[in-house]
């Protein structure tokens, strides 16, 4: 059996937001992006910190962008979903539809 | 009217904030933060902008804290645990001197009540002292989780004394000064990881273009 390698809640929605954003996935837009679409405010401590996990976990990895005045001179870190990320977000994707197979959702909770 | 550069000044004192508990990634989530505000500061006003800062600071560092005590949770224990033991034998030592001073010169305090009230307030200043001493000893034991470690260490005491005051504020009226110097020790000791941190922060070199 393979390792627990899913994804938890705010760490599949970090992923899932990193693979929009594409070349574009850093601090702010992924932070932007999650509030946009889940309708949440999350904090920029809560992205990081989940984004480390990732990393250490290595599904995630990361590069400094050059440093721009806007930001008083400090550079952006820019993520990249791994191939292993890649394998996981898949994983707990196909675990949930398996789960919720067959269960009316909206009619049994509303 | 409000200049442009203190319209993309976010508090600095928040700033300080996370720069205390961001250890390793304070450049990125400074930078975010910072991009933000301006961001927000253009189109919603600075009063917006700032409340915004504010309550992602108070998030941000509720965030580090925890993630920085999951991260290590051993070696934080144990920077926690050796500065109990420390703080123990430190705190101990300014009494012993004015045992030592009284014994030696056989003084009073019905006959010398000056110089005892003297050497109580230097006592008690002895103790902040020290208690700043055990929180940079920590600080600097405990590495890139310095204000994790102190405080944590700073409970302990916090957390023994509020037994205390429940016990005492059901005998007696509670003294506000009394209480105040109560907690001036795991006050100090915050105070010693601050220091620590920040001079720390100061070492490290200045993002290239700032």
């Amino acid at each position: 059996m393979p390792g627990r390698d899913y994804l938890g809640e705010f760490e599949h929605i970090i992923v899932l937001a990193l693979l929009r954003l594409e070349n574009r996935a850093y601090g702010v837009t992924v932070r932007r992006e999650i509030e946009f679409r889940t309708k949440r405010e999350v904090s920029i401590g809560a992205v990081y910190a989940t984004l480390d996990r990732l990393e250490t976990k290595g599904y995630v990895t990361s590069h400094r962008g050059d440093p721009t005045p806007e930001r008083g001179g400090r550079s952006k870190r820019f993520f990249r979903v791994t191939a292993k990320g890649m394998t996981a977000v898949n994983r707990t994707q196909r675990v949930l539809r398996s789960m919720t197979e067959g269960l009316d959702l909206i009619r049994s909770y509303s | 009217m409000t200049s442009q550069p203190d319209l993309v000044r976010p508090p600095r004192l928040a700033t300080w904030l996370v720069n205390l508990f961001a250890s390793t990634e304070e450049e990125s989530i400074l930078g975010d933060l910072l991009e933000e505000y301006s961001d927000l500061a253009s189109k919603s006003g600075v009063a917006f902008a700032r409340r915004w800062y504010w309550r992602q600071t108070m998030k941000t560092i509720a965030h580090l804290a925890d993630t920085g005590v999951r991260v290590a949770p051993w070696s934080t224990a144990a920077a926690v645990a050796g500065g109990f033991l420390l703080h123990r034998f430190v705190s101990g030592l300014p009494d012993k001197v004015l045992s030592a001073v009284t014994d030696r010169y056989l003084m009073y305090w019905s006959t010398h009540f000056k110089a005892y009230i003297w050497m109580l307030n230097g006592m008690l200043i002895e103790h902040l002292v020290l208690s700043m001493f055990v929180g940079c000893v920590v600080a600097l034991a405990a590495k890139r989780r310095e204000m994790i470690a102190t405080m944590t260490l700073a409970l302990v005491p916090c957390a023994l004394m509020g037994g205390a005051l429940i016990w005492v504020a059901t005998h007696r009226p509670l003294d506000v000064a009394w209480m105040l110097w109560l907690f001036a020790d795991p006050f100090a000791i915050v105070v010693g990881g601050a220091i620590v941190r920040t001079r720390r922060s100061a070492a490290k070199p200045l993002p290239s273009g700032a």
